[in-house]
């Protein structure tokens, strides 16, 4: 049976200790920083996802005008960042015909990608690089992870719809077309990912220093392996040396930053932060099983993945579009089942509303903590773009036409907040394409079904 | 008019893929029995499925006008071409359900013309080019790879459990990323730091005067031999040695050395990955696996782990491929305790029990589903199963039984917690027929349930698909749900007679006329398996119903009954989906006639479950492997 549940995890993080220190931190600064003017922060795009989408009366805000002054019940929590939030009405989905069955593997797969799997290989993973990792090609480099992807729940359901792979079910990051890349759902794993393994105490062990030189034999020996094998072969052993090259690099920032730890230790002043930024945020790892606890621990992980530039984007799956429920609310239903309410069913649309509510409430609570972050001339908010959002329009009826998603942060100034403009024209591949832009990615072709990139959003 | 009907389509009609050209098959095909039935196949295109079309379709499905993208003048040149794939599969649903020709057309066809019709698509497997598949390069999955660590060095596969859970399904999602390797090398630390490695590099050290590598260099070839579940060619034992080196320049003793090395092999592609032990050279496109990889396939699938002994001794002599030797092989792995290895990584997905320890159930309700009580469920299950394997049972068993295994906490939802007491879990034979099989087992009525109640629709489903392997189109979405219909008329009802307002909607009556009667026969089982004689309204439980061919029962032990009548097809879903795990891959095109041979043997040894097995290990994509498209 499965071991790896959450109350398996709950119960041995809590033998690990609430508050994990991080000694590191004060060191952990921007890679390209200047000398001395105040360094520009670089731009962090991170998302989260939510699936089966929304009641539209009660998410869309009545009129631009009144956006700010009385939002809907399902933002409230977000009421004081909306002035650092844009919504816009009227971004379609990708229309999935010929997978018509199968609007729930793909609300998730096509959410980042704007575009469907490929229909003749159906059986394999075989859509298109997400918007993440194009923006992970483009800077994951000067960071010690290039992405960072996290779920709240195993990525393991298993649906076979319309003869797709069970991956698109509960995948939205696509390291390529062929190769989805699995979330990370632990938070300890990781604090750990993210700066090195800690051992019991919270204290942080040494890496091996022969680990890199071993790894490159062990490189040269799996380059000799790839030419003795047919082509098939050949592109599996190229993912793996894809993969252990990025574990050389990541184990060469760990020792950067260990020896500049060393070095302030020893009175020698590294810090390329600035002396007004904000210090690292605590992670403190939930003891009970609240869901909305163990939310709340992945948004503090990526927050503090941001606050320290070890990445610069992220994905958050915070819910997969399968048999979720959240007894937290005081009943077992299971999310989908509720959002079939025919728009009659008054029971099940409350219910709806309460999720979608506390998906929110999970986002608003990482927006509103990185507001509160200073950084440079502003926040860490202002240096990102956070987009939380949804696969469907409206759950009940599968629809794909105006998706709900949120934008906060000002992305370095790219974004012209504090507004809700109901009446765009644009897909989805369009927003992507505009995010993208926004975070300084020079795209150089259309993600998905893009045409264009929406003007309207920019300042 | 759009209905949906239920149809079998078997997994090859909706998977046509990978047929390539058709012109090329008949010079690489040296089978002459095979060839006369391509022959054969290529002539009911043209003679049959031609004029039919021509007669049916073409006016709105041909080259003038594309109705919903659908060109069959265009199919039938390259019929076997997996891009109209989609055009056979839409075909086949529509004829089979009577929604195309639509009814408003001159020209309908019989009934007669209609059944004709779909045994000439059904020839389509024929088009297919004899294919093993490619097999390529496999990554361990999760729990293999913890196994391999535990049978490699005595460490706890728990050490594993980091790694993120596989997606399981159609085969597993056969990918790296860079997570996954940095939490590989992570792992190989933490198994270097046990104990017994300390204890077994410092038991490696050499005498005085001994030359430390050509030491090494043993110590390399034979735990590599064991790890990479083949003998290691020289160029990998160099590599190993240039480590051992590095670790010497570096100031290591011995037993550091040797510990970088063991380090090195366990990041190795070659230990991640299930590897050929030689490069093939030749001009054949299909090849035998060679001793060594089959023994690690049969291995990772009877047990989850490397191959023992004895395995590998045959593979080293070169025997293994023999296949009464494969087969004897097979029978001695699954009388092992290992093979319950079998059922955590295909039983227990096969029956879909791998959320129950998750799933969330309504805590007021059912007080009962504890822990203890979802661990004792999945192991009901997987004793069931074992037995069933073990003692070479018929698999229709697995629906007709008259024996269970239970403890004192599962025993309650039996109604035998009197007799039955304490933590372990035994064998228990079972007077009551509605019990018995998985139909009226906790573990399988609550993954198909609600949290909060049952679902005769699920479990209707569950059975087609899991059971008897039709499959089930999903619902349309924004069709009036059960509860709320007319909320007056409604309240007073018993989950059956919600469930049957599906059948007053013919959007809706088209499948659920033959899932819901299913569900409705279990419906004595609640939401965790106990039995009950009222549902939640109050209302009595009518466990009677009909299934389509007239067939009428009147409690879940007359379903169970009925069900189990139905060997052929039980029989081959179950071999269909084990071939397919048992290869990491969904069945495609020529598979299906490696299925038609299995099923021979299979039918005429009574179904059983040993036998469904040993042909699987002896198959044609098990054995051998494609290594150029």
């Amino acid at each position: 049976m499965r071991k790896n549940t959450l109350i398996d995890r709950r119960t041995c993080l809590k033998a690990a200790g609430a508050t994990l220190a991080l000694p590191l931190m004060e060191t952990m600064g921007w890679a390209e920083s200047g000398k001395d003017k105040l360094p520009k922060p670089p731009v962090r795009l991170g998302f989260m996802y939510m699936p089966h989408g929304v009641l539209q009366d009660q998410f869309w805000p009545a009129t631009p005008e009144t956006y700010l002054s009385s939002p809907p019940p399902a933002l409230e929590s977000l009421r004081p960042v909306l002035d650092q939030c844009l919504m816009m009405k009227g971004i379609s989905g990708v229309p999935i015909s010929p997978f018509n069955g199968a609007p729930h593997a793909l609300e998730l797969s096509t959410w980042l990608t704007a575009i469907l799997p490929d229909a003749p290989t159906r059986n394999r993973v075989n859509i298109a690089i997400s918007a993440d990792q194009v923006m992970a090609n483009y800077v994951g480099g000067l960071t010690s992870l290039p992405s960072l992807e996290l779920a709240t729940m195993p990525q393991t359901h298993k649906e076979n719809q319309e003869g797709l792979h069970e991956a698109y079910y509960s995948h939205c990051s696509y390291r390529s077309p062929t190769q989805a890349v699995p979330a990370e759902t632990n938070p300890r794993s990781v604090l750990n990912r993210l700066f090195g393994a800690t051992d019991k105490s919270g204290q942080f062990s040494k890496t091996d220093p022969l680990d890199r030189k071993m790894l490159d034999l062990v490189i040269g020996g799996a380059r000799d392996l790839r030419k003795t094998l047919p082509q098939n072969d050949q592109h599996k052993l190229d993912e793996y040396l894809d993969s252990v090259r990025a574990v050389e690099r990541r184990i060469a920032s760990i020792e950067t930053r260990q020896k500049e730890a060393a070095l302030e230790k020893a009175g020698v002043s590294m810090s390329k932060r600035n002396a007004s930024d904000s210090p690292p945020i605590e992670i403190k790892i939930p003891e009970g099983d609240k869901r909305s606890e163990y939310m709340q621990v992945m948004c503090d992980l990526n927050v503090l993945a941001f606050q320290t530039d070890t990445t610069r984007v992220s994905t958050y799956i915070g819910s997969t579009p399968n048999g979720v429920s959240y007894p937290e609310l005081g009943f077992t239903d299971q999310h989908h089942s509720q959002t079939h309410h025919n728009h009659k069913d008054e029971e099940k649309m409350r219910k709806v509303a309460e999720i979608t509510k506390f998906n929110i409430d999970q986002y608003a609570y990482m927006v509103n903590k990185m507001a509160k972050l200073r950084e440079g001339d502003g926040t860490l908010l202002d240096n990102c773009i956070m987009m939380w959002g949804s696969g469907l329009e409206d759950g009940a009826k599968h629809s794909r036409e105006n998706l709900p998603f949120i934008v906060a942060g000002k992305g370095g100034g790219s974004i012209n907040t504090g507004r809700f403009l109901d009446k765009t024209k644009g897909n989805q591949g369009d927003l992507l394409m505009t995010l993208l832009a926004c975070a300084g990615i020079p795209v150089d072709r259309p993600i998905g079904i893009a045409t264009k990139e929406m003007g309207e959003m920019k300042s | 008019m759009t209905k949906l009907r239920i149809f079998r389509i078997s997994p090859f009609v909706a998977a046509l893929v990978s047929l390539g050209a058709i012109s090329s098959l008949f010079a690489q095909d040296d089978d002459p029995e095979f060839a006369a039935l391509q022959a054969d196949a290529q002539k009911s295109f043209k003679d049959g499925v031609g004029p039919f079309a021509k007669k049916y379709c073409f006016q709105c499905h041909g080259n003038k006008k594309k109705k919903s993208g659908l060109n069959f003048e265009v199919a039938l040149k390259n019929p076997g071409n997996p891009v109209y794939r989609k055009h056979w599969q839409q075909a086949v649903s529509s004829v089979k359900a009577f929604d195309m020709p639509p009814d408003d057309e001159d020209a309908i066809p019989t009934d007669e013309e209609r059944e004709q019709f779909l045994k000439w698509i059904a020839k389509i497997k024929f088009l297919s080019p004899k294919d093993p598949g490619p097999y390529v390069i496999r990554r361990l999955t999760k729990v293999e790879y913890g196994n391999t660590l535990q049978d490699l060095f005595g460490i706890d596969s728990k050490v594993a459990e980091d790694l993120p859970d596989e997606v399981f399904g159609q085969g597993y999602l056969n990918n790296l990323s860079s997570l996954q390797s940095e939490q590989f090398l992570q792992i190989a630390n933490a198994v270097l730091e046990q104990p017994q490695m300390q204890k077994l590099f410092e038991n490696e050290k050499p005498a005085k005067g001994a030359d430390f590598r050509k030491e090494a260099r043993k110590f390399a070839e034979s735990l590599a031999r064991k790890s990479y579940r083949r003998p290691p060619s020289d160029a990998e034992v160099e590599v190993l040695l240039k480590v051992f080196d590095l670790a010497r320049e570096n100031q290591l003793d011995y037993a550091g050395a040797l510990k970088l090395m063991t380090k090195a092999i366990l990041v190795s592609p070659q230990f991640l990955f299930i590897t050929p032990a030689k490069e093939v050279v030749t001009d054949k496109k299909i090849v035998p696996l060679d001793d060594w990889q089959l023994a690690s396939r049969l291995s990772y699938l009877i047990w989850a782990t490397i191959p023992d002994a004895e395995l590998a001794g045959l593979a080293e002599s070169g025997k293994l491929h023999e296949l009464e030797i494969l087969k004897a092989q097979a029978k001695r792995m699954i009388a092992d305790p290992r093979s319950r290895a079998l059922f955590d990584g295909f039983g227990a997905q096969w029956l879909g029990l791998n959320e129950l320890e998750t799933k969330t159930f309504d805590a007021e309700k059912f007080p009962l589903m504890t822990h203890e009580m979802r661990l004792a469920m999945y192991d009901e299950a997987r004793l069931f199963f074992e037995s069933i394997m073990r003692e070479d049972q018929s698999v229709v068993r697995f629906v007709d039984s008259d024996y269970t295994f239970l403890n004192g906490t599962l025993a309650a939802l039996y109604g035998m917690e009197n007799t039955i007491t304490g933590p372990e879990m035994r064998k228990v034979s079972l007077k009551d027929p509605n019990r018995g099989g998985i139909l009226g087992m906790p573990a399988i009525l609550a993954t198909t349930s609600f949290p909060n109640r049952t679902s005769p629709v699920i479990r209707g489903v569950w059975v087609m698909e899991q059971l008897l392997g039709e499959e089930i189109p999903p619902a349309p979405a924004n069709v009036p749900e059960l509860e709320k219909q007319d909320e007056k008329v409604v309240a007073n009802m018993t989950m059956r007679q919600r469930t049957e307002l599906h059948v007053t909607n013919p959007t809706c009556a088209n499948c659920h006329k033959v899932l819901d009667p299913i569900g409705f026969g279990l419906e004595n089982f609640d939401a965790i398996g106990r039995w009950r004689d009222e549902d939640d309204s109050g209302g009595a439980i009518d466990a009677a119903g009909e299934l389509p061919g007239g067939k009428k029962f009147t409690s879940p032990g007359e379903l169970k009954a009925i069900i189990a009548e139905r060997k052929t097809e039980m029989a081959r879903n179950l071999t269909e989906k084990l071939l397919a795990y048992a290869i990491c891959r969904q069945l495609e095109g020529y598979d299906e006639i490696v299925v038609d041979h299995l099923m021979e043997t299979i039918e005429k040894n009574d179904y059983r479950m040993q036998t469904v097995i040993t042909e699987i290990v002896t198959s044609y994509p098990f054995t051998q492997r494609r290594i150029k498209n």
